[in-house]
């Protein structure tokens, strides 16, 4: 009985020494933003006036909807990328039958990566590095197809 | 227990073990992921998301403090195929009447306590981020690859090798893997199991001489003290509920929290924990 009892207080103390963990980490990821923003606002004062420049670095897609295949863990994915005003505006995933629903769900992280950085040219979610990888594949493929 | 609700009870344990392995056979990496995840992101100093890693790890601990690692003795998919190899190993010494190899109890124990050294270096590891350079070593990711019928082992020459070496000492040595070396299976050890599903066993009541329980289990916990306590032991993380210990007893000695709810092994109890089990996993994110 006394062995539970000490499993039962180790157990707690490292739940609520996880949360705690969060709890920091959350309010410096805050601090960081908010400076982050405030370089920002005055890089983009500075630069609107060079903003036509600019727009020349962002590859140009032909606007549609893509689709695209590539090999997951158990098989193959197969996505849908939507470009909007020359840019990858979404991604849909149209089946992936055979990756694990978990893997499959955390792979999904890299959907948002995608869109953000524009391009299909992104860090592996890890822990689920087949799945996502066989998205990046899938919406590489798609992104080529965009490119006429 | 009469010879033919034994053979029930084997028979029940092997449908519901293949039920689970053909149902959800990823369920051990997903919450052994979780943990992976949880270390990985504190040593990149990240936040934790509730990631489905996260749920079904949580699922499958708060279950485990509640029934014991039910999930390692029914429902996890290598642990079913160490069984199922240990099970082909003693068909075969019987049919080229050959004794099967014994491992002694006390090795068992001395042993065990690996299973902690190969989490703790998993999560140093993860924490140094090194951990997802190295997983052409997982065992693991090409059980799941010869499992779902890829076979491209291009980066996974080592993980195929130690599983090789599992293999054969999970014919050797029944739940080789899970005594020894599964990491997961230290998680669950660290967890606080509710007494009210933990074995107890009154010695005062066992036959002279008797050993069955001690014989048939395969983490070798044995016999409890003169005073009727299984002490230690029946908190011990190695039992994993397999109730074959239960099954044996002769004089139906062993009881879960002391026969206060039932006995335990009943067929109907049984089923309940399996099918719980299998919509926890489900609604977690399986």
């Amino acid at each position: 009985m006394k062995i539970f009892w000490i499993k039962l207080i180790n157990v707690i103390l490292i739940v609520f020494l996880l949360c705690e963990y969060n709890h920091v980490i959350k309010y410096r990821e805050q601090k960081e933003n908010i400076d982050r923003l405030d370089a920002e606002l005055v890089k983009s004062k500075s630069l609107s006036a060079s903003h036509e420049e600019n727009k020349q670095e962002v590859p140009l897609y032909t606007n549609g909807t893509y689709e695209g295949e590539g090999k997951g863990f158990g098989g193959s994915i197969k996505v849908n990328v939507t470009i909007q005003e020359g840019m990858i505006a979404g991604i849909d995933i149209v089946s992936a039958d055979n990756e694990d629903g978990a893997y499959l769900d955390a792979a999904k992280g890299i959907v948002e990566k995608i869109i953000s950085e524009q391009s299909a040219d992104v860090d592996s979610v890890s822990g689920a590095t087949f799945s996502s990888a066989g998205i990046k594949t899938a919406v590489g493929q798609a992104l080529k197809k965009a490119e006429m | 227990m009469k010879k033919k609700t034994l053979k029930l009870h084997t028979v029940m344990r092997l449908v519901i073990q293949a039920v689970f392995f053909i149902l959800m056979p990823s369920a051990f990496t997903t919450a052994f992921s979780g943990i992976k995840y949880i270390f990985t992101h504190m040593g990149a100093r990240e936040y934790l998301e509730f990631t489905s890693f996260l749920s079904v790890l949580t699922v499958l601990c708060l279950y485990t403090v509640i029934f014991g690692r039910f999930f390692c003795g029914f429902a996890c998919a290598f642990g079913s195929f160490g069984d199922w190899i240990h099970g082909l190993y003693i068909v075969i010494c019987k049919k080229i009447k050959k004794k099967p190899v014994q491992i002694d109890v006390k090795w068992k124990k001395r042993l065990s306590w690996i299973k902690y050294i190969v989490l703790s270096v998993i999560i140093v590891l993860c924490f140094e981020q090194i951990y997802g350079k190295m997983s052409g070593w997982n065992p693991w990711v090409v059980f799941s690859m010869i499992r779902s019928g890829n076979t491209n082992f291009d980066s996974y020459i080592l993980g195929v090798v130690i599983l090789i070496i599992i293999i054969i000492g999970m014919a050797v040595c029944e739940r080789f893997f899970c005594l020894f070396l599964c990491p997961m299976g230290a998680v669950f050890s660290i967890l606080p199991v509710l007494p009210v599903f933990a074995l107890h066993r009154k010695r005062n009541e066992c036959i002279n001489g008797c050993n069955a329980c001690g014989n048939k289990c395969p983490s070798g916990i044995g016999l409890p003290d003169a005073d009727g306590t299984l002490s230690e032991d029946v908190y011990t993380g190695d039992c994993f509920m397999c109730q074959k210990c239960m099954d044996i007893c002769p004089k139906e000695n062993i009881k879960k929290g002391k026969g206060f709810l039932w006995k335990g092994n009943e067929i109907w109890f049984i089923l309940f924990r399996a099918v719980l089990l299998a919509v926890l996993l489900i609604y977690a994110g399986i």
